[in-house]
């Protein structure tokens, strides 16, 4: 950094830079580095630098008590096992259960949140209620769904209350067809509660003329929703979404405590904690851990383009979509011909 | 604008990348520099005992006057020394006041009459074999360490040397635990041997007179329980999954009464998971877990096991037996009023007519190779005296350490305890090799494999030798990787 400073000052010396910085253009700018400085500082040590090297162990094939002049440089290699090996790829398959999980979650949470948003008796209440499980810790709800489903605890007792037998029940934690959506089903019932209070406080912004003027106009609830506030909340559905698929595809808590990974259960995350921590195939692990973060950048930005196109009518709040192309297409031909200008 | 933009961007990752060279390349420098700043003081004060440890070729004329196990007399040296040590270690359930046994208030109070002026300090934690580690790999780590899963290459980069070998063996058993290049690293706190905890009421009732000695004879009496109790016959502890590794302690002298096995043949087998033929071996072992869950010879539903419940349903005679090592012992008998009814058995193997048992050494205590001279005489000492007078090895239901003691409450009739031969110079990392490059983990905290075997097994889509297959074929795949020598 020095070095870059320096460089700086030799560049602007001609200028006069004691000078330069003396003056209210030279200060504005010297404070702003100077306030820069310390936040940037704090998340190149704490976020960057970390990051930089465990992508730097991916490189190499090392255990955690490897010294550093033992660890053998292997290239891609690490990288080439992950996508041949099936336990990695194959676990990805698992995060199909928690993304199908994580919609359900996002269409619960949307329609509580909507109906708790106008008036409705003991609201607050509710959404008390539904909130609290986001405010357990993991660990907690894992001992809780632990026991839950143990054969004849809770849940099986609650289904005899309602007729079921018990022989005809199936083992829920035991059976691989069925053990994921168990454990999609808690992480489900953890966090729809955390979704539905951000749409809720979404849906409080929305102006509450408009629902009167559309009631006017002869718009029903379903319409309501559809027209007024979907289009005026689609910022925080698109980060919820953005969340809920990255949690899925991350989904770690809920496999690791209730089944230790184990029985057909084990997500990327445990697999890679698995493979880091007991195999102590670390340069492995750590390439598990970029191709996954490659996957969302990957996801968050195909999402992105699939929201632009399904909110494209809702882009500007003023405008409508024809007015918008209309303007779109302005631009367009007004930045071509400049272009053609320079040429 | 957009120029500007990525002009930032390229800026901060230059600063970025300028500032990581800066602070790597100080880092280790400075590292260094405290190692050896810390050589020549330890060399100055004591004796050259950090120098003895961080070279491995140190020989006995050198350490005259340095640190050394035999050469402490218990409650004549050091009784003057003032220091405070802290020690790290995996017995959560010994902080308690409630623990059945002694807990280590008791211990600390019993050392402190003997050396009043030495604090030690104890921290214990539930999940040890993982954050030990992280202690480790920080370099700032307790000065007594339960020594977790290191490479034995790396031993003097950690911990001080007791001793050299020859010198250690009359002090203690299994001195070869942590031994490299002839010097002791790690002196065990207990031993302990490996065979089923059951219930004596319950084979009673289930009218088995004899206890099994073959695999065939421990299924007809895990099928009698079924049949003749209510109880369940073998309580797999799935769920809790470090259960479910204790299975890989059986495939060494209990399978085969071959003390070379473990530590130097194993890794040169080829296909050691194949079927022998005449009930021996790590096959016979696993078929066993195979067998009992395919016949439905274990609880109902495996993947909802409970670690802490299955200590009282054993000792109110609701489970047959569980297979784990003999530290499991005491908690069975402590889980509830019968503690009368619980016995230990051996493994339910017979090579060549003779039932044998492994006696190991559980984790060892490791001292702190960045300690202070004062720091470490401490800990040496209180090792000492936990190994000789502390009778924690007596307590604990685990077999003496020390050489001067016999005194142990387990008892086998007939069987021959083995100890586990070290691995030959040259290849005591070989096994930690071949494990995380095959990914079978044997001893090392492999569960999930064991796990799969319970899985296949009550799902019926994998018959047992397919999975033996696919082991044998990851251990080849991983002796071919790691350069082994591989014998027929």
């Amino acid at each position: 950094m020095a070095a870059t400073v320096s460089k700086t000052k030799n560049e602007k010396k001609p200028f006069h830079f004691m000078k330069w910085a003396k003056s209210r253009k030279g200060q504005q700018v010297l404070i702003c580095i100077a306030f820069m400085v310390i936040p940037l500082l704090l998340l190149f040590t704490f976020t960057y630098l970390p990051f930089g090297e465990m992508v730097k162990f991916s490189f190499y094939k090392m255990k955690y008590s490897t010294p550093v002049d033992k660890r053998v440089f292997v290239g891609l290699k690490n990288y080439i096992d992950v996508f041949q090996r099936d336990d990695c790829f194959g676990a990805l398959k698992l995060s199909l259960y928690y993304m199908v999980g994580a919609i359900i979650q996002l269409v619960l949470a949307l329609y509580l949140a909507t109906i708790l948003s106008f008036k409705v008796k003991g609201g607050n209440f509710f959404k008390g209620l539904m909130f609290f499980p986001y405010l357990i810790s993991g660990i907690a709800i894992g001992f809780i769904f632990k026991f839950f489903y143990t054969r004849g605890f809770v849940f099986d007792t609650i289904l005899q209350w309602c007729g079921f037998e018990l022989e005809n029940l199936p083992y829920w934690l035991k059976d691989q067809s069925i053990n994921n959506w168990s454990l999609v089903a808690t992480s489900v019932w953890r966090y729809f509660g955390q979704n539905m209070v951000l749409f809720i406080g979404a849906i409080m912004s929305v102006d509450a003329d408009l629902y009167e003027a559309a009631e006017l106009d002869g718009a029903n609830k379903f319409q309501q929703f559809k027209h007024i506030i979907l289009p005026s909340i689609r910022t925080i559905v698109t980060l919820n979404v953005i969340l809920s698929i990255t949690g899925s595809l991350s989904a770690f808590e809920q496999p690791f405590v209730i089944t230790d990974g184990a029985n057909g259960t084990g997500t990327y995350f445990v697999i890679m904690n698995d493979i880091a921590h007991t195999s102590q195939k670390v340069g492995l692990a750590c390439a598990m851990a970029v191709v996954l973060l490659l996957i969302i950048f990957a996801c968050t930005i195909l999402q992105k383009l699939f929201f632009k196109y399904v909110f494209r009518d809702a882009e500007s709040d003023d405008e409508s979509y024809k007015a918008k192309k209309a303007r779109l297409a302005a631009e367009k031909a007004a930045r071509r011909s400049t272009k053609k200008g320079v040429a | 604008m957009k120029l500007k933009k990525v002009l930032a961007v390229t800026l901060a990752a230059v600063m970025t990348m300028s500032m990581a060279a800066c602070g790597d390349s100080t880092g280790e420098t400075s590292g260094t520099n405290d190692g050896v700043a810390d050589n020549s003081a330890a060399a100055g004060t004591e004796a050259a005992d950090a120098g003895a440890a961080d070279d491995g070729a140190a020989d006995d004329g050198a350490a005259e006057g340095s640190l050394s196990y035999a050469d402490i007399t218990l409650g004549e040296d050091y009784t003057d020394l003032t220091a405070t040590i802290t020690l790290f270690n995996h017995r959560t359930d010994m902080d308690s006041a409630d623990y059945g046994g002694k807990n280590w208030e008791s211990y600390l109070a019993d050392f402190n009459a003997v050396y009043p002026n030495i604090t030690v300090e104890i921290t214990t934690d539930t999940n040890y074999a993982d954050d030990a580690l992280t202690h480790l790999q920080s370099g700032d780590y307790e000065t007594i360490m339960m020594i977790p899963a290191v490479d034995k290459a790396d031993l003097s980069n950690y911990f001080v040397s007791y001793g050299d070998l020859d010198t250690m063996k009359e002090q203690i058993n299994y001195a070869t635990t942590w031994e490299y290049g002839g010097e002791v690293y790690g002196v065990p706190s207990t031993a302990t041997t490996q065979g089923i905890v059951y219930n004596k009421k319950v084979f009673e009732a289930a009218g088995i007179t004899e206890l099994p000695k073959t695999p065939e004879e421990f299924l007809a009496a895990l099928q009698a329980i079924k049949d003749n109790t209510d109880a369940i016959p073998l309580y797999t502890n799935y769920a809790a999954g470090w259960t479910m590794g204790a299975w890989d302690a059986y495939i060494g002298n209990n399978a085969t009464g071959d003390v070379t096995y473990m530590n130097q043949k194993f890794a040169h087998t080829k296909d050691p998971f194949q079927d022998y033929g005449d009930g021996t071996h790590a096959y016979a072992v696993y078929k066993i877990l195979y067998d009992a869950v395919a016949q439905g010879l274990i609880e109902d539903d495996y993947s909802t096991t409970d670690w802490e419940g299955c200590k009282g349903m054993i000792n109110n005679g609701e489970i047959g037996c569980m297979v784990l090592g003999s530290w499991a012992y005491p908690q069975m008998e402590a889980g509830g009023p019968n503690a009368a009814d619980i016995g230990y058995m051996p493994f339910p193997i017979t090579v060549n007519g003779e039932q044998y048992a492994s006696a190991g050494a559980d984790y060892s205590y490791g001292i702190n190779v960045n300690a202070s001279a004062d720091e470490q005489a401490a800990a040496m000492v209180f090792v000492k005296w936990m190994t000789e007078e502390s009778g924690f090895s007596y307590n604990e239901d685990g077999l003496p350490v020390a050489k001067s003691s016999t005194e142990t409450k387990l008892a086998f009739e007939g069987v021959t305890f083995l100890e586990d031969e070290p691995s030959v110079a040259g290849e005591e990392d070989l096994l930690n090799e071949l494990n995380s490059e095959s990914e079978l983990n044997i001893n090392a905290g492999g569960n999930d494999k064991i796990q799969k075997i319970i899985e296949h097994a009550s799902n019926g889509d994998m018959t047992f030798d397919e999975i033996m297959a696919e082991w044998n074929q990851a251990w080849s795949d991983a002796q071919e990787v790691c350069g082994v020598e591989v014998t027929e």
